[in-house]
């Protein structure tokens, strides 16, 4: 769907790249998370697709179609990719409405289908379209703000989106509501997406695939369970930090963990030690550790299914943490 | 100088009149010049590939409002002469600085976070201008505009030294024939001028910008 073949950018007036040397290619309907510290160059790759920034080497394509083509318009380019940023960006001189229908307002969409369109929108997001369709930004919270910018981006229903920390400015416990509910959105509407972010622990939550980049170059890239079991070097090493053990759990679904069985051990049933085969293996250690057991049951549905013990756990992360 | 209450009532309300229409022209004409050149200088200032050239025509409109009018008239004698001509262009360079200064800090204070956002949803530059940059400038820009107003409302009094008529005339009159009341009848309306355009570009204002984003 995107594909970036040997991209460079050097900005005028500097002799480092900021961009070097980058190829790599995303999938129709994945979020493909970009990650790396500060001055990494993520967000320059991000702005160099929709071609606010114009690359000074290598060839992006979009579906197959060089992005830096004669024929393609950028700012005609740019209605066709949604596109949310940290700050947000609304118009503080605007309605929440006004804000939500300005692309298909630039693309000419007749009004009467505008109008259903950012009700519709601004529900999908979460927000009650009719308290804040009338109001302006500044009367908007910090999550609602963030809402409203995912529905604008989403307004002509583009099918790629670029989103530069988009959840990068509200408190935790509102991220990660807020993760959640894209995440679940994500999964109807099946968005090619670029997701930007210097938080390891978003980029695997959200991302298909994660690219990791370090001084304009790509260190690595993979699946999240890809990075996690197999860090390429210190640097990856050092970016996912100290809870390598505990991310990979949050990954792995129990059903891959368990030993099939029908015989529960009787204290299982007693303390009601269950989890459900789509919980993290994480959830299995969390329920160990607050029924004070060292063996959990798990159920599909009402179905119990068999067990996961503390041995099973230990094993299972020895064999994909690869050291020791 | 005495003071006859009679002779003020018929200064006010007989001989200024004329020269108060004329006075309105002197401040509206050259302020409706200058808000032309200054808001199309500041606008094409602020685009990317004509911001090097700011701090140099800056300096032309700070040095604008510096010269006197009086020297301004002084200099362009010989190709204007007098009366209502030089003085309109005497005024309106005067009138030029206070817009063309808050246009521009107005077009420069414009969110960075609300121009990419605009410019990567995919407005073109002049949508971006008209739907973005010129209503989000507006109250500043609005307040150099009144700045302004008040400024030539003053300044046009000496117009009538070349013969451009206005409020001026009047005034001259009172101190060469010393008449207090032709003077406090003259500064009157001048004040009542000022603040009466200020009134009214308050009211316009009021209507261009969201309640919210007053400066």
């Amino acid at each position: 769907m995107i594909v970036l073949d040997k991209v460079d950018k050097v900005f005028p007036g500097s002799t480092i790249p900021a961009v070097k040397q980058v190829s790599f290619q995303i999938d129709e309907g994945n979020i493909c998370v970009f990650v790396g510290p500060s001055g990494c160059g993520k967000t320059t790759i991000l702005r160099m697709i929709n071609r606010l920034v114009e690359p000074t080497g290598g060839e992006i394509y979009i579906k197959g179609k060089k992005v830096s083509d004669k024929e393609v318009n950028p700012d005609e380019l740019r209605r066709e990719i949604g596109y949310v940023i940290q700050q947000i960006g609304l118009m503080p001189h605007r309605t929440v409405e006004q804000n939500v229908a300005l692309v298909p307002r630039l693309l000419k969409w007749p009004e009467e289908k505008i109008n259903p369109r950012v009700k519709e929108l601004l529900e999908t997001v979460g927000l009650d379209a009719e308290e804040v369709l009338k109001k302006y930004p500044y009367q908007l919270s910090g999550g609602m703000m963030q809402r409203v910018g995912v529905a604008r981006a989403l307004a002509a229903d583009p099918p790629i989106m670029l989103m530069d920390e988009p959840f990068g400015a509200v408190d935790p416990i509102v991220r990660g509501r807020l993760q959640d509910e894209f995440l679940r959105l994500q999964k109807e509407l099946k968005k090619t997406i670029c997701f930007v972010t210097h938080d390891i622990n978003e980029a695997i939550k959200m991302g298909d695939h994660i690219v990791i980049m370090n001084k304009g170059a790509l260190v690595q890239h993979g699946t999240p369970m890809e990075i996690l079991s197999n860090p390429a070097n210190d640097f990856v090493k050092d970016l996912i930090g100290t809870e390598r053990e505990i991310k990979l759990l949050e990954l792995t679904k129990s059903e891959e963990l368990v030993t099939r069985t029908r015989d529960m051990p009787e204290r299982i049933i007693e303390k009601d030690c269950f989890i459900l085969a789509i919980d993290p293996v994480q959830r299995a250690l969390e329920t160990m550790m607050k029924k004070n057991s060292d063996v959990v049951g798990v159920r599909d549905g009402t179905e119990i299914i068999g067990t996961i013990s503390w041995e099973d756990i230990k094993r299972h992360i020895n064999m994909i943490s690869g050291d020791d | 100088m005495d003071f006859e209450m009679e002779r003020f009532m018929t200064a006010l309300l007989d001989r200024s009149p004329p020269h108060a229409l004329e006075h309105l022209q002197l401040v509206l004409i050259p302020v409706v010049i200058a808000f032309l050149i200054a808001f199309t200088a500041a606008m094409l200032l602020t685009r990317e590939r004509y911001v090097k050239y700011t701090d140099r025509v800056m300096t032309i409109f700070n040095i604008g409002q510096t010269i006197p009018p009086l020297a301004v008239i002084a200099v362009f004698f010989p190709f204007l002469g007098l009366g209502r001509e030089p003085a309109l262009f005497a005024l309106t360079i005067y009138a030029l600085l206070p817009i063309a200064r808050n246009t521009l800090a107005g077009l420069k204070g414009v969110p960075g976070d609300v121009k990419e956002a605009a410019r990567g949803m995919g407005m073109t530059e002049w949508e971006m201008l008209f739907k973005v940059e010129i209503p989000l400038s507006m109250p500043v820009v609005m307040a150099g505009i009144k700045i302004s107003v008040v400024l030539t409302s003053g300044t046009a009094a000496l117009g009538a030294l070349v013969g451009g008529g206005g409020m001026g005339a009047v005034i001259f009159a009172g101190i060469d024939f010393f008449r207090a009341e032709l003077i406090i009848a003259g500064t009157i309306i001048i004040g009542v001028i000022a603040i009466t355009l200020d009134r009214l570009l308050t009211v316009i204002d009021n209507i261009l910008t969201p309640q919210h984003m007053k400066v």
